[in-house]
């Protein structure tokens, strides 16, 4: 049975980094089903809620969701890779390892973006918060 | 150098401003991006500049309105009632339902008339809250309207992933109007004759009990709000809906 791979994707160099990866897994020999999920900041507070159509929203998710996930599909298809891609609101380290946990992945692979310093205190790192909160194993492709 | 840059609580006001200006700004920026989605390249450049213009035209009259009405006896009263009320309502989860039932407007006019209408409303608690943390001073409210300029035209993404991450910046600015709201009780000037032969900790003791209440009231109503149950993963159809307007 192939390993059910959930590839975390952000539309940057980063992410495109953890698609090679998993591809290298699968040169290896390995039989994987890998599934792409970007994960969007949800907007709505009551005030965005009261002037803009629900579908408006989801349109702007899903706009944004399939521009983050172009080129990590396209890359997948280009080394002959089916894969399946999928768009999710939440908070964005809890929705990934909750996703994987649910949708009984058996592996998650994210890249870092490897911050450092002042930046790193600002905006973090979701694939630490990946590490801490996920139930199934976790592969951290780091920024070299 | 003029001197009040010497001084310890203009440099507090001036850190309160900030604060409140990305907690309470970062809605704006999502409405005025989304509200200029649909249109053309050209006029959405268009819509966004006349919407954040607009926006901020509004904000400086109401603020000024803000000021002389503050100066009013017993309306720094409603005001700080008003900002407890906005800090508890930071802190309340969100809710699923509630949609406006507009259509995403595919007109410039459209576009920027939703803008103007949404930060009419939205920038009340800032104007209050802004007013509230000038102490009067105009310099103040002028860097508080100068600030609330990029935040509202780039900030959205930050806004979003600070609170992504840190969750707390939320609890913090409730507790920030909180703040503000008690020292604006004490300063009412209907209030003040009574507290003349108060001791000057009062002014402190009156905001940080605001801070406290706007906290502890907030946290419980949100503990009550909240179902039960864990919410689902939202997860959005990669093909849109086929609807009337599609």
């Amino acid at each position: 049975m192939s390993l059910r791979i959930l590839i975390a994707v952000d539309g940057s160099a980063y992410s495109l980094r953890a698609v090679q990866h998993v591809l290298r897994l699968r040169d290896a020999g390995c039989a994987i089903e890998p599934h792409l999920l970007n994960v969007q900041i949800p907007l709505e507070s009551g005030h965005v809620r009261m002037f803009i159509a629900r579908e408006s929203i989801e349109s702007y998710y899903r706009d944004e969701g399939l521009a983050a996930l172009k080129e990590a599909t396209a890359a997948l298809e280009a080394a002959g890779q089916p894969c399946s891609t999928h768009i999710a609101v939440g908070h964005l380290g809890q929705t990934i390892a909750r996703y994987a946990d649910e949708m009984k992945f058996q592996l998650i692979v994210i890249g870092s973006h490897g911050r450092t310093g002042l930046k790193h205190a600002v905006m973090g790192s979701v694939a630490t918060e990946v590490l801490k909160l996920a139930s199934v194993p976790v592969t951290v492709v780091k920024n070299a | 150098m003029p001197e009040f840059l010497l001084d310890p609580s203009f440099w507090l006001s001036v850190g309160q401003i900030i604060l409140i200006d990305i907690l309470l700004g970062g809605d704006n920026a999502v409405v005025i991006a989304l509200a200029c989605r649909k249109l053309p390249a050209e006029q959405r450049r268009k819509g966004i500049f006349w919407g954040v213009a607009g926006a901020i035209g509004l904000r400086v009259v109401l603020i000024f309105f803000a000021l002389q009405l503050l100066a009013l006896p017993f309306l720094k009263v409603v005001g700080a009632l008003l900002l407890l009320w906005i800090g508890i309502k930071l802190l309340q989860p969100e809710h699923e339902d509630g949609h406006a039932n507009v259509a995403g407007s595919t007109t410039l006019m459209g576009a920027i008339r939703t803008i103007i209408v949404a930060d009419a409303v939205m920038s009340l608690d800032n104007v209050i809250a802004v007013a509230g943390a000038a102490r009067g001073s105009m310099a103040l409210v002028v860097f508080g309207i100068v600030i609330s300029i990029p935040v509202i035209v780039w900030g959205s993404q930050f806004v979003l992933r600070l609170m992504d991450r840190f969750p707390v910046v939320i609890t913090l600015g409730a507790a920030l109007l909180g703040w503000i709201a008690g020292e604006m009780l004490v300063t009412d000037v209907t209030v003040k004759p009574y507290l003349a032969g108060a001791p000057h900790w009062l002014h402190y003791a009156s905001a940080a009990a605001g801070a406290l209440f706007v906290v502890a009231v907030g946290t419980w109503l949100g503990r009550r709000a909240k179902p039960a149950a864990v919410a689902p993963i939202r997860e959005i159809p990669l093909e849109p809906p086929r609807d009337r307007h599609a």
